[in-house]
């Protein structure tokens, strides 16, 4: 069973980690274990940690590692095999929140964190450049609000993708 | 005529075509610099669609999304002007200004006034004009060398798994289940007779019929399985929970075994519990089945078919064997509830003590005439069954998980592997039939169902599952591996109505070969010395729909997905669940390690029970016991 890669990089098993505090984890062990060190190092424990940070070096990583461990010890934990709990209790959030219209607006920051923030910023931004530049060039025409509007059907039905997928997905 | 004549004709001839094709030149560059915020936008949009290898559909639907803004433009011009005549003419005026830009910025402000309706126009141009070239290039009416066409090919189908792969990336692209119950697959390729999306999707009641992968060994079957098992998982637990169908129940038999089948167990684990999944198991390392729990006679008949038996002679001892089989299961007092229960049973005395020959003359008799073999018979079970190990012993139904994913030793030991996929099939069907379970929408998928089919032939479990009306899912790593006979393949292959998923096979011919041909233009030019002269002919050709060629080098986790006489090339995207689902660990107690309920105890043999008196009443009706 693959050990568990949060532990080896000494951080707690977290699937919000951000990438930074993943690198820093990783460069504090490397540069105290590192083979090439004059007393030689821990090539052991330099390797786990390098095999960790492989891992969980994107937010995907660690979300599937963080699924590892959750899923190893809720399957220790159960049966295997009984009476199935009834349909209604088969609920893939994990939330618990409850089936509401606003569940959906409320997973939105979530959904973002777990995506690819970086490139929905990036279009995000690309979206506000243009529509500052309709809003500087063209003010008060009737071709500033469709201009704009087709920048946000734009970043809209592009940026969608960049979104974790929800969680009945 | 004289032979200067004829010169000064024929350069004059020749002249005025290449005049008469200089003056449309120049009138389509006239327009084009005329419409130059069209132009730019068609430009875009074509260079885009080139370099990416999108199909001119993308670039249409692109010009259908940028209505919209128009739309709200049109809206805003009739709300201002409060007449159509000059809300309609304002782009024209703005247009005519443009000629007096002495900017950049100017131009730019133009281009910003028109957009919205120059947008629009321009994609839908570029998407003819891209729509022209793959119609040009492919007919060989374009380009300039001969090898034009394959060149461009070659080009585009890069492009379009580059773009493809791209799409697979993206976390929100292709998740586990769309709009409308429709499994995502992956990113497009390419897409022949089927509509094309960007994301490839399958209706997910797809699956719930019929489907055949074949891809050979590291093509990607595997991941494109557990994307098809997770989505219609997802789908049907959706439907399920909506009151709009069973409850989902996914049997996989993973017929190689070894070391790989326990990873690959783990993840589908891992990807159903992500989709709302309570239990997962896996057989038969962590959950036991009970092959016992199966009706009488589908277990007598079930154990007599384990067993291997000759022809000629051999026939003779097999009829024995089925008659003691027989009457060791229908013993009355009820069907063996273990395997030592059973072993108990093929005893001579076992069998006089429950066919008392006072009540059962006849089957008292045939116990008498099969005394004699009964302890070779029990010794052979006792080995067969000791092989299958305690797997099939029980305690646990189908029923009691969402999912079961069966790990057979094809590979390790072939045969008791047949005996277990034969054991496991019959356990799926009587889940599918026994009236009194809870009704449940199920998928039976077999990998590498070859390694196995010795005793049941893939088409019988095709056939048995059509008949029960449960879908069928099976892998083989070629088009060989799908039957022992071709009869068999093309019978498989035939009554795939799912679809058929071709991945990286050496000779892909025979799978292709459902996706039929399709009519294309063939153009031959003359050749005038080495050049391509202007003149040749074009006819109608018939070619493969999915050609095997591609299919051939197709990449890992590449496949050509066949449906009604239609392909699609599709790059399958890595399963995996959202990570926003991700479930709390459960707070039950934790049982001891390694803990594997024990089997059932079989009653002592005796004479049978004789029937409540109250049961007589469905026989004969209130008061018939006393007629």
């Amino acid at each position: 069973m693959t050990p568990d890669p949060f532990e080896a990089l000494g951080l707690p098993a977290r699937p919000d980690l951000d990438d930074e505090t993943v690198r820093a984890a990783w460069r504090a062990i490397a540069a105290a274990t590192h083979p090439d060190r004059p007393d030689g190092g821990d090539l052991a424990r330099y390797t786990a940690a390098s095999a960790a940070y492989a891992e969980l070096r994107t937010p995907w990583g660690r979300s599937e590692a963080y699924a590892d461990l959750v899923q190893r010890a809720g399957h220790d934990s159960e049966p295997a095999t009984g009476p199935l709990p009834p349909i209604a209790d088969c609920d893939p959030r994990a939330d618990g929140l409850p089936r509401h219209p606003l569940a959906a607006v409320l997973e939105f920051p979530a959904r973002i964190r777990y995506g690819r923030p970086g490139h929905l910023l990036l279009r995000a931004v690309i979206a506000a450049a243009l529509a500052l530049v309709v809003l500087q060039l063209i003010p008060g025409t009737t071709a500033a609000p469709a201009d704009i509007t087709g920048v946000i059907t734009w970043f809209v039905l592009t940026g969608r993708r960049d979104l974790a997928p929800p969680p009945e997905r | 005529m004289s032979v200067w004549s004829f010169l000064k004709l024929t350069i004059f001839l020749w002249l005025l075509r290449k005049m008469i094709k200089a003056c449309g030149w120049l009138l389509v560059a006239a327009v084009v610099v005329a419409a130059w915020p069209v132009t730019i936008v068609a430009a875009a949009g074509y260079g885009a669609a080139w370099l990416r290898g999108w199909p001119p559909a993308r670039l249409a639907r692109t010009a259908a999304w940028a209505l919209i803004p128009a739309g709200i433009w049109t809206a805003l011009q009739g709300a201002r002007l409060h007449a159509w005549q000059p809300a309609v003419l304002g782009p024209a005026r703005t247009w005519e200004r443009s000629w007096s830009a002495r900017s950049a910025v100017d131009l730019g402000r133009v281009f910003l006034l028109l957009a919205p309706v120059a947008v629009p126009a321009g994609l839908a141009l570029g998407a003819l004009a891209w729509a022209w070239r793959i119609y040009a290039i492919s007919t060989g009416l374009g380009g300039i060398m001969a090898t034009a066409p394959i060149r461009f090919d070659a080009r585009q189908w890069r492009r379009q798994v580059r773009t493809a792969k791209g799409l697979t990336t993206a976390p929100g692209a292709v998740p586990l289940l769309a709009r409308g119950g429709r499994i995502p697959v992956g990113g497009t390729i390419r897409a022949i007779g089927h509509r094309w999306h960007p994301v490839f999707a399958l209706p997910y009641t797809a699956c719930a019929r019929h489907t055949v992968i074949v891809g050979a060994t590291g093509s990607g079957k595997t991941n494109l399985m557990m994307r098809l098992w997770a989505g219609w998982f997802t789908a049907a637990l959706a439907d399920a929970r909506a009151g709009k169908g069973d409850r989902p129940l996914l049997v996989v038999l993973d017929c190689k075994g070894g070391r790989d089948a326990r990873v690959k167990a783990d993840r589908t684990r891992r990807l159903l519990y992500g989709a709302g999944a309570r239990r997962v198991a896996i057989w038969p390392d962590e959950a036991r089945l009970s092959l016992w729990d199966l009706p009488p006679q589908d277990l007598a008949v079930l154990l007599y078919q384990m067993i291997d038996t000759g022809t000629g002679a051999a026939a003779y001892y097999a009829d024995i064997m089925q008659a003691v089989v027989m009457l060791a299961v229908l013993a009355p007092g009820g069907p063996p509830l273990s395997t030592a229960g059973f072993l108990d049973r093929l005893d001579a005395g076992w069998l006089q003590a429950a066919w008392d020959p006072g009540r059962y003359p006849a089957e008292a008799k045939r116990v008498r005439g099969a005394a004699r073999q009964l302890p070779d018979i029990q010794l052979r079970y006792a080995t067969l069954l000791a092989r299958l190990g305690p797997g099939l012993d029980g305690p646990g139904t189908l029923a009691e998980a969402d999912a079961w994913y069966c790990i057979l030793e094809g590979t390790k030991e072939p045969s008791v592997a047949e005996a277990q996929a034969m054991a496991l099939t019959e356990l799926t069907a009587h889940a599918a039939t026994d009236l009194s379970a809870e009704p449940r929408a199920m998928l039976l998928a077999a990998d590498d169902y070859s390694a196995v089919s010795g005793k049941v032939p893939l088409s019988n479990l095709y056939e048995r599952g059509r008949s029960l009306g449960i879908g069928v899912q099976v892998s083989a790593q070629s088009w060989q591996g799908l039957g022992a006979t071709e009869d068999e393949r093309y019978r498989i292959a035939g009554t795939a109505d799912g679809g058929i998923f071709v991945l990286h096979v050496p000779y892909p011919d025979a799978l292709v070969a459902a996706a039929g041909k399709r009519r294309v233009l063939e153009t031959a030019h003359k050749l005038i010395g080495r050049a391509w002269g202007d003149e040749g002919t074009t006819r109608e050709q018939r070619a493969w729909t999915a050609d095997p060629d591609i299919v051939r080098r197709l990449d890992v986790g590449q496949v050509c997905y066949i449906q009604r006489g239609a392909a699609t090339f599709v790059q399958v995207a890595r399963p995996r669940p959202s990570p926003l689902t991700l479930l709390p660990a459960p707070a039950t107690p934790a049982p001891p390690p390694n803990w594997i309920p024990e089997p059932r105890h079989e009653p002592a043999p005796g004479p049978a029970r004789w029937p409540d008196p109250a049961g007589l009443d469905d026989l004969f009706g209130h008061g018939g016991g006393r007629r």
